[in-house]
């Protein structure tokens, strides 16, 4: 059950039900929240034309109720007694003043699986602290070691941290699950949005435990062989691997790049190239400022210099490598029609993803549930439409 | 309460390198499955001579490399030379007593060993195997290989990030190898339960570059539908301002903030003391209206951020109810009383031969109420596990383990490779590599965490 809001409840569930299992998402009758966010259909801001929410909510079944009701509390948890796992994405306290603690959820289902997800976790001083993005970015440590030297730290476009927490959501969610098929027991999993950035930083706090070094934005240089480059048509990301166990050497490397500038004594050792970086990285401004982006890249890659290209949306959509394997899919838009959509980022042989339901209007499946598994009759139905539970 | 994780009784074949598998079987190895990570000792991994404790290149500077204990906690290590037909054997052997094969090299690799998904099944028919290429394990694409800013780079992400009219931008990390390792971690979990279910293992092929783009759907739809493709516009947020990051008193010091009500403007209004000329200005009376002139609104909040401690003000902004973060260093991070409750680096002790003292490691972003991760053991040093796992798993003698050395198809130590030093800290500091080095950085982590500042 996704009773979650916005991004990370949402995409929690997402990655379950596009992997096959049902999931009910509950809303409030006006709608949930994420409804209202952009980018928008047609840029039609109507509550049924938002394309993350779209997205987030694929393969799902859709209910409306109003939980601060005491017949909508009471439909939730006749739910809650044939569900194996309830997501939920508010602030800590929200569930409890609902009476919808995991201690009351557990006395309907003992083995019922809660996963919360907070800004800071359901303990600490933090706890009730606010946070978007941007406060998870910079709370999370990312932030300090994202930008340039002369600049403001910067952040990722759009909303990683709420869809890591929600990849990390539905990972504890299965591993419980795992657990509960043995065991049959269930549990109160908490997951920290910050926590979620700050595991990932790779060496970060290790240079400091380590060394003493406290890590900051890009160096005040651009020499750095492996800094994205301005080319004719756009950008690339040159990584002539040289300093790896293939061991190549630096003229081939030289050669490639094109310049013979790159030849001189001053570049032809790492820590050479590291004492003349700010020289270095002009050099290569100017050979890269007259190439194009796929030829360099796929010249690269017969070299097995592992390049990367910056791609734009429209470059993405037709790139060979997603169309050889169907990345894309096509879904139906209740008002764009049919349009192509991210599929899941892996491909299992045996249980392949299938989009079978696109993201439910408001209420789809309100009367189905209602009244069809929870025994309701239209009466009773339509009396909680007029009171507005559902 | 249950000490032996959720997922005990599990057991894990790794084949991985740097991040992408590494930090994915951690996630597993945490929570209980027991996780073999075979690496070579004749092709030294990056992550070990990189990185290293205190810088030092002397002696087993191998089992000093930061990136290696971060990725590879609670695992078994085994080195296997897989050129040797031996190598290959053994490998084989653990697979058919594994449930998980995973590994995050390039498709040629898995082919020249021949040890693709339809080699392994003949071995152990349900196996799961688990393959993270950057760009898929098919496809034009598909020997290409890729380092996380790569996957990055093609995946929609970096086109999208940067400062307004400037070049893209990436963070100081591989972050695509995170996100690629969390997707799957979900994929595995996905199979182990449709295995219990049937007994069928299968192959998961996990492209990089495309969990990255499932990551950003506003900016793929906003293309497929409405034909628009969003310039780069650094910390602004669509509806939101002030929306960014501000500086504060002292070197490198700043603040987050997203204004989200009128409420929250009032308040952050007063605890920055704005003038009444400021705040009763009809350019920010409303939330458009402070959008709209959203440019000279952070300049005046600069203004009154960077003459203020950025804790202190953060604290102030949350007691009244705005949102508010610091850009927390890593010292910020160590030391942070929220972080500390809830006990969220964990204390690691190091082999003795390795003249580490214990170390606090960031852990996990979960907490389960009744089957929490295992208590933390240090990454393998190398060859820590080979008599372990080749004696009591797989029943080699005493005999078979002095050949297996004599013919170096199992090491302790490297054939080849040679350290990294990284640049003296001056030089560090000059080229703004690092922002600054604390010297008293031992004692302060000991006194913190109460632990010892010494070798065990």
């Amino acid at each position: 059950m996704d009773i979650g809001h916005y991004i990370a409840g949402p995409y929690a569930s997402k990655l379950m039900a596009d992997m096959g299992a049902e999931v009910i998402k509950i809303e409030p009758p006006w709608g949930e929240a994420g409804r209202t966010m952009s980018p928008f259909a047609n840029d039609d801001p109507n509550i049924e034309n938002s394309l993350p929410h779209f997205y987030l909510n694929s393969n799902k079944l859709g209910i409306t109720l109003n939980l601060k009701s005491s017949e909508g509390k009471k439909i939730f948890c006749e739910l809650v007694a044939e569900t194996d796992i309830v997501v939920e994405n508010y602030s800590p306290d929200t569930l409890s003043n609902l009476g919808l603690h995991y201690d009351q959820l557990k006395l309907i289902n003992p083995e019922i699986i809660l996963v919360s997800i907070s800004n800071f976790g359901q303990t600490g001083p933090y706890r009730n602290y606010k946070a978007t993005e941007i406060i998870e970015y910079a709370m999370g440590g990312l932030m300090g070691i994202f930008g340039a030297y002369d600049k403001e730290p910067i952040k990722h476009a759009l909303h990683q941290s709420q869809i890591k927490a929600g990849t990390n959501a539905a990972n504890a969610a299965l591993m419980a699950m795992y657990w509960k098929q043995a065991n049959g027991q269930g549990q109160h999993i908490d997951i920290s949005i910050q926590e979620c950035i700050a595991y990932g930083l790779r060496d970060t706090t290790s240079n400091y435990t380590y060394t003493g070094g406290v890590r900051r934005r890009q160096p005040n240089h651009s020499g750095d062989l492996t800094r994205i480059r301005q080319v004719e048509d756009g950008f690339i990301l040159p990584n002539p691997n040289v300093n790896t166990s293939r061991g190549l050497n630096w003229e081939t490397v030289a050669n490639f790049i094109g310049s013979t500038e790159l030849l001189s004594e001053k570049f032809s050792t790492p820590t050479a190239r590291l004492e003349n970086a700010e020289e270095l990285g002009e050099i290569l401004d100017r050979s890269y400022g007259h190439q194009k982006k796929f030829e360099t890249f796929y010249n690269a890659h017969e070299l097995r210099f592992i390049y990367g290209i910056i791609l734009t949306p429209e470059e993405i959509l037709q790139n060979p490598q997603y169309l050889h394997r169907d990345f894309f899919v096509d879904v139906v838009h209740p008002t764009a029609g049919t349009i192509k959509f991210p599929g899941t980022p892996f491909k299992m042989s045996e249980t392949p993803a299938q989009y079978l339901k696109v993201s439910p209007t408001l209420g789809e499946h309100t009367k189905d549930i209602i009244c069809g598994r929870l025994n309701r009759t239209e009466d009773e139905l339509s009396q909680m439409k007029a009171t507005e539970i559902i | 309460m249950n000490t032996k994780g959720p997922l005990h009784g599990l057991r894990v074949l790794e084949m991985g390198q740097l991040i992408a598998i590494p930090s994915a079987m951690k996630m597993l190895s945490d929570m209980g499955a027991q996780v073999i990570r075979i690496e070579s000792s004749h092709r030294l991994e990056s992550y070990r001579n990189a990185s290293l404790y205190e810088n030092n290149t002397t002696g087993q500077f191998w089992n000093r490399g930061a990136n290696f204990y971060e990725q590879n906690r609670n695992k078994l290590g085994l080195t296997l030379d897989l050129s040797q037909p031996e190598g290959l054997d053994i490998l084989k052997e653990l697979i058919a007593v594994s449930d998980i094969f995973a590994e995050n090299f390039t498709p040629r690799v898995m082919h020249s060993f021949g040890i693709t998904y339809e080699d392994l099944k003949k071995i152990k028919p349900d196996i799961i195997m688990v393959s993270s290429t950057g760009y898929g394990f098919d496809g034009p694409w598909a020997n290409f290989g890729a380092t996380g800013p790569a996957t990055e780079s093609a995946s929609g992400m970096a086109i999208m990030t940067g400062y307004k009219n400037d070049m893209p931008i990436m963070p100081e990390i591989p972050y695509i190898d995170y996100t690629a390792a969390e997707h799957t971690v979900f994929a595995i979990l996905s199979a182990l339960i449709y295995k219990r279910r049937t007994g069928e293992g299968q192959f998961i092929d996990v492209s990089q570059t495309e969990t990255a783009t499932a990551t950003v759907p506003e900016a793929i739809l906003d293309y497929v539908v409405n034909g628009r493709i969003e310039p780069r516009h650094g910390n602004e947020d669509p509806v939101m301002a002030p929306h960014g990051c501000y500086p504060c008193k002292g070197t490198d010091k700043w603040i987050t903030i997203a204004i989200q009500s009128d409420c929250e403007w009032s308040n952050l209004s007063t605890e920055l003391k704005l003038s009444n000329e400021i705040t009763c200005n009809p350019n920010f009376s409303d939330m458009l209206k402070r959008w709209e002139h959203r440019e000279q609104l952070n300049q005046i909040i600069s203004a009154h951020t960077s003459t203020r401690d950025n804790k202190e003000l953060m604290h102030a902004l949350q007691s009244v109810g705005v949102a508010a973060g610091i850009v927390m260093e890593s010292p910020d991070l160590l030391f942070d009383a929220h972080l500390k409750e809830r006990a969220f680096y964990e204390i690691v002790n190091h082999h003795p031969s390795t003249e580490m003292p214990p170390l606090p490691y960031a852990s996990r972003p979960w907490k389960f109420s009744e089957t929490p991760a295992v208590a933390p053991v240090a990454a393998p040093i190398m060859g820590q596990h080979n008599s372990f796992i080749l004696k009591e798993l797989l029943g080699k003698s005493d005999d078979d383990m002095k050949k297996l050395e004599k013919k170096a198809v199992i090491g302790y130590s490297p054939s080849q490779g040679s350290p990294i030093r990284a640049p003296d800290p001056n030089e560090q500091l000059r080229q703004g590599r690092m922002q600054r080095y604390e010297s008293d950085f031992r004692s302060k982590i000991s006194t913190f965490y109460g632990i010892s500042d010494e070798p065990l």
